[in-house]
């Protein structure tokens, strides 16, 4: 099925002549290119707190972006509604980035086939109503008789399902469905005065068939109630530069923010980018090869096709340390004169894509893990995160620990509070000395913000040690 | 825009048509905002992007016998708010009964909302307004050689209309503008790269900053940046700016939200009445100030807002609480759906508060999540300038700031006069004792 497809092209009598019109009135002679989105956002979510179920939210988005583009200039509008006549004024509106034009006679292609990453359905409809509450309070049951020193349980539960048409000057007419889930679990412990927290989660592109019923959620349980009694434990940390080993799969927060950023090509068209004229030299240490890979099946920041209705690849960003090139989108890679790379995302038909990441993450190195715990005299070990924030400009990264131990000749010690990581992107990769084997990718619960877009992606990488990296801890 | 008085009472009879129509077993709320407006940015002396926008949200929420559902659409044709109420009627019956859920039942908005002070629509034409956001930029490259490149000057205006309605009789509505003007600039040095912005935002396109000084200040901010070192690891006191300080307050703001209070996942629980910050320090909420950017005369479910000392000689007066929130704590709604205009004073704030700092840290820039609400924990990543003897010595750079809030709150020692009018939090800058610097 495809909402947009079945229900608004046949409702709003939308044949391919009158879409024809819409394009053309967007894209007269002077203008290069022009694209419409047509988007219909059908998401809900269910969240228990306080051991009720007491509030639910239901949210249908829909309209269609209208973008003209001419070099480095895009107009931009868009309208709430399918209605032709709104289209068309939407389409006039966007063309204002230029004087004036002589109409241009444009063609809409045939389908474009697309190579399917995820089933083209709506996870919304896979379980009842009650199914969702009943399960979020069996969640809160078991891990309430799991432990007596349970405070607070947060469980919540959300679905999305996404149908988009993609249409284009250049004759791409691209319908997609995507289904995106997304489960998460936050346990408090209290003993005594001392409260802490835990949390855990994961989703990606199905229905919830995947999650009700299924182990799934009692492992997240049983996670975030295990960081939460780290936490119970946890000391004040140091601060300082210092070795810090961080674990496999979600830490790799720390190439999104550290690299990822850096290596989106609007930064390095328009030179603002740390990264910017790099390409070619070593921005790590040999032991890195990092790719943003769009093409994992049913994963969080997977897509069949980008924004731009481009398919998805895996691109490499860094091969041996050596930085290969940039993630780019329509505009940017046409500007920069390199193919797209199927990074072109944005957050909904109201926003203009942007080159963006899917899932990022590092390829896995020689060594066993233990032995690069081992090798540590004096660092931290970091194995899950909160978060981070980037500056492109001079590379200044950020990164938050929500669990850390402190490693003591090649032991790991004691549990230690929370706290912000700082490096420089293109210097902390060189300070990479050993990449495990023990590649692991996150579990689906990542979000990007970038100009105030979000989109789902995926972060990943094996245990690795950075040598030298600055840590946010209270103690001198 | 001068449809609009006529679209609103529109929506109004059809809501009301609605709910007259539906079940009166069930309870209603409807939220309802239309914004229309546009975004110019120009960079390297061209338009880049001009986007159009015009947004329209309704949201629904029902209640039955303490079930409470919710749902929004952004078409408002009857046949989307019925099903959207459908959707959230069928999701109410689905949900835990919980009596604290309800429709406020006091003290709620009952009329149109004029002369708030914050609607100043004006016709502006695109051209001038192109002309202006380029003239920004200029004004940045011209201030100094240094700036070498920019992420360009943005504007941004929006009209906006708010309406609410719900079954027990409340309904209010009111306008806004926002008006805004912004550049970011870029210097390099020894082929090292900096970026800084400034900005201006108002309710009234006439009272925004000149053009010139926003892109100009965009520049000296960017080149005072230029040379930045790291440091030694340190235990010193900091002068927060005005926009850090605004973040910390943010903080605490958010901490003693009802629903971090109930939902007890708050460093501040079982606090009021006790002593949070130093005796010399004011935290007032002001939903009424003309031209405030958070001012409104009602919260997201039409109560009232409410002048109100939230810090009073440095004790926690209240908790910030919505209907639900107050009843599952068993006290007085405070008109908090919504946090409108926050003003943080000192009985003695002081005018040089960098000059008069002998050894330590002035921070102009956090980054990252790491302040943790439950705890209060504290540690981000930090830029800034280290000061000696009142002066400027060099920009710092790659540090991490680390602390708890309580305690920071606790070892405030200064406020500064310097206070920042842009934002929601209106604060001056805020010099604090013994916080841990990370650095090499």
């Amino acid at each position: 099925m495809n909402f947009i497809k079945d229900h608004i092209i046949s409702s709003y009598d939308l044949s391919d002549g009158k879409l024809e019109n819409v394009l053309s009135a967007a894209c007269p002679t002077n203008i290069d290119f022009a694209d419409l989105y047509f988007q219909y956002t059908n998401s809900e979510s269910w969240q228990l707190e306080d051991g009720i179920v007491k509030n639910g939210s239901s949210n249908i988005d829909s309209g269609v972006g209208i973008r003209s583009v001419s070099g480095d200039k895009t107009g931009f509008s868009y309208s709430n509604n399918f209605q032709y006549e709104n289209l068309l004024s939407a389409a006039n509106t966007s063309k204002c980035i230029v004087n004036s034009g002589q109409d241009k006679e444009i063609k809409i292609g045939t389908e474009k086939e697309i190579r399917r990453l995820y089933e083209p359905i709506s996870p919304l409809s896979y379980k009842e109503d009650n199914a969702k509450v009943e399960f979020l309070k069996d969640i809160d049951k078991y891990i309430r008789s799991k432990d007596n020193r349970v405070d607070q349980v947060i469980v919540s539960l959300a679905g999305v399902y996404d149908s988009i048409l993609i249409l284009n000057t250049d004759g791409i007419k691209a319908f997609d469905d995507r289904p995106l889930v997304r489960f998460s679990v936050m346990v408090i412990l209290k003993v005594g005065d001392r409260r802490e927290r835990g949390s855990a989660g994961g989703g990606g592109r199905y229905t919830y068939e995947e999650i009700i019923g299924k182990k799934f959620g009692y492992e997240f349980a049983d996670e975030a109630l295990r960081q939460a009694t780290v936490n119970l434990e946890a000391v004040d940390g140091k601060a300082g530069a210092m070795t810090v080993v961080l674990g496999p799969g979600w830490p790799g927060v720390l190439l999104h923010e550290a690299i990822g950023h850096g290596l989106e090509g609007d930064f390095n068209r328009k030179k603002t980018s740390a990264f910017s004229d790099l390409i070619g030299k070593q921005v790590a240490s040999n032991q890195c090869t990092i790719v943003d890979d769009g093409t994992i099946s049913k994963r969080r920041g997977s897509l069949s096709i980008d924004d731009e209705g481009c398919e998805t690849k895996c691109n490499t960003l860094i091969e041996n340390g050596i930085l290969k090139g940039y993630m780019q989108d329509k505009i940017n890679s046409k500007l920069m004169n390199v193919d797209p790379t199927g990074n072109g995302r944005r957050e909904s038909y109201a926003c203009l894509p942007m080159p963006r990441m899917t899932n990022t993450f590092m390829l896995p190195g020689e060594y066993n893990p233990k032995e690069i715990i081992e090798s540590v005299q004096d660092g931290i070990y970091a194995v899950n995160f909160s978060g981070g924030q980037v500056d492109i400009t001079n590379g200044q990264f950020v990164f938050t620990a929500s669990e850390a131990y402190t490693i003591k000749k090649g032991k790991i010690q004691e549990p230690i509070k929370g706290m912000t990581l700082i490096g420089n992107g293109p210097e902390v990769l060189k300070k990479v000395s050993m990449v495990g084997n023990d590649l692991k990718l996150d579990d689906g619960v990542g979000t990007c913000g970038k100009d105030g877009q979000s989109v789902p992606v995926g972060v990943g990488q094996p245990t690795l040690k950075i040598d030298e990296i600055t840590v946010g801890g209270t103690q001198v | 825009m001068k449809n609009k008085d006529n679209s609103i009472s529109d929506y109004k009879n059809k809501l009301q048509k609605i709910i007259n129509k539906l079940d009166s077993k069930f309870d209603y709320e409807f939220n309802m905002s239309l914004s229309d407006g546009y975004s110019v940015t120009a960079r390297s002396s061209e338009v880049e992007n001009i986007e159009y926008h015009q947004d329209m949200a309704l949201n629904v929420s029902v209640y039955k016998d303490y079930q409470k559902g919710s749902a929004s659409t952004n078409d408002l044709s009857e046949k989307s708010i019925q099903q959207a109420i459908e959707k959230a009627q069928n999701i109410s019956i689905n949900t835990q009964a919980d009596d604290c859920q309800g429709l406020p039942e006091s003290q709620y908005t009952t009329q149109k909302w004029e002369d708030m002070d914050i609607y100043y629509p004006k016709t502006l034409d695109i051209k001038n307004i192109i002309d202006l956001t380029k003239d920004c930029e200029s004004s940045a490259f011209q201030k100094d050689k240094r700036v070498t490149n920019s992420e360009g000057s943005s504007f941004t205006f929006s009209d906006n209309t708010h309406m609410i309605l719900n079954s027990n009789g409340a309904y209010g509505t009111f306008d806004s503008t926002d008006y805004s003007l912004s550049c970011i600039a870029l210097a390099e040095q020894n082929k090292l790269m900096e970026r800084d912005y400034w900005y201006s935002s108002t309710r009234d396109f006439d009272a925004l900053e000149s053009s010139k000084h926003i892109g100009e200040k965009a520049a000296e901010r960017v080149i005072a940046r230029l040379g930045a070192k790291t440091i030694k690891t340190r235990v010193c006191p900091v002068l927060f700016s005005p926009e850090m300080t605004s973040s910390l307050i943010s903080s605490f703001l958010s901490a003693i939200n009802g629903s971090s209070i109930y939902k007890k996942s708050s460093f501040l629980i079982d606090k009021i009445d006790k002593k949070i910050f130093p005796d010399f320090v004011n935290i007032q909420e002001d939903p009424s100030l003309s031209n405030g950017s958070a001012t409104r005369p009602y919260d997201s479910e039409g109560v009232l807002t409410q002048k109100k000392d939230i810090i009073k000689d440095g004790i926690l007066k209240t908790y910030l609480l919505d209907t639900y929130a107050a009843r599952k704590l068993k006290s007085k709604c405070t008109g908090n759906g919504v946090l409108t205009n926050i003003l943080v004073s000192s009985k003695k704030p002081e005018a040089n508060l960098l000059q008069n700092m002998t050894d330590g840290l002035y921070i102009t820039d956090m980054m990252g999540s790491g302040a943790n609400s439950l705890t209060g924990d504290y540690s981000r990543g930090a830029f800034g300038y280290l000061i000696k003897n009142g002066e400027i010595q060099y920009p710092v750079t790659e540090i991490t700031v680390a602390s708890n809030l309580l305690q920071m709150f606790e070892n405030i020692v200064s406020l500064g006069d310097d206070v920042d009018n842009r934002n929601r939090i209106r604060t001056g800058s805020m010099l604090i004792d013994n916080i841990t610097i990370g650095g090499t």
